[in-house]
């Protein structure tokens, strides 16, 4: 079962199978996610990341700087 | 540290049951459920990774349990009267206990979750029932037939007095109740039906 702890989660606007399969590249290979998925059906396109070693800002930037609104889901 | 409340895990399937049976999967959301449940979006999030994967570990819990009520008390090597029998108590019983798993049964059966349910459902249950019908066979107690044939003869007769049941009424809205008289009636017929 997945440490609680470890998961991430975020308010993007990452809202099309389009823009997750450009995302797809960057962070199935970055350094530190182990799991991640998008969920399109969701009114917050929330953003989910299994981490053991990242933060929510280090995420946040990462996509931010893909183009990306990204914000903690609280 | 986030530690998991089984306590809201529960309330989070229960409520999901609840809403899924009444909106569909089109009408249901992990927004609408955080709030059926008084809990945030996030702490959903946390526990299942998008809606399908809440739908399908919901899907397979109860599947589980359901295959573990179909197979209570159940001996694969009884005779094939006997087996039947504990086979229609515990399938009438789990559904008058569990309603709403039943009828999210029947929406899954006709969605496209319906693989992937299917992939993992009742393998527990398969393997008993498979070693009962075996042996009844065996035995000459009943011919060997397709299974579509077996089941349409051997359930469907009780499904349809369960709906019968749970919708108050019968064939043109007759008023009806399930009595021990009537489930046992049929029974015996079915029996004779299969029975060699």
């Amino acid at each position: 079962m997945e440490n609680l702890d470890h998961i991430l989660l975020f308010i993007t606007d990452i809202k099309t199978e389009d823009c997750k399969t450009k995302l797809q590249a960057i962070l199935d290979n970055y350094d530190g996610i182990s799991k991640w998925n998008i969920a399109l059906d969701d009114q917050d396109f929330v953003l989910r990341i299994v981490s053991e070693t990242l933060n929510h800002q280090q995420i946040i930037e990462l996509i931010n700087n893909q183009g990306h609104f990204c914000c903690e889901l609280t | 540290m986030r530690i998991r409340d089984e306590e809201k895990v529960q309330l989070v399937k229960q409520k999901a049951l609840e809403s899924l049976v009444k909106d569909g999967f089109e009408g249901f959301s992990m927004n609408k459920l955080a709030k059926a449940c008084g809990i945030s979006v996030a702490t959903l999030y946390i526990y299942y990774k998008d809606k399908d994967d809440l739908i399908i570990s919901i899907g397979q819990e109860e599947g589980d349990k359901m295959a573990d009520a179909m197979i209570k008390n159940f001996d694969p090597t009884a005779s094939f009267e006997d087996g039947m029998r504990i086979q229609w108590q515990n399938r009438y019983a789990y559904v008058m206990a569990n309603p709403l798993a039943y009828l999210f049964f029947e929406q899954l059966r006709t969605s496209t979750y319906q693989v992937k349910f299917l992939e993992s459902f009742m393998q527990k249950f398969k393997v008993v029932i498979t070693a009962f019908m075996h042996n009844v066979v065996a035995r000459g107690e009943m011919n060997p037939m397709p299974l579509e044939v077996f089941w349409s003869v051997a359930y469907s007769p009780l499904y349809s007095l369960i709906r019968f049941e749970r919708e108050g009424q019968s064939v043109g809205g007759k008023p009806f109740k399930m009595t021990d008289k009537i489930l046992w009636q049929t029974f015996d017929l079915v029996i004779k039906a299969l029975k060699n």
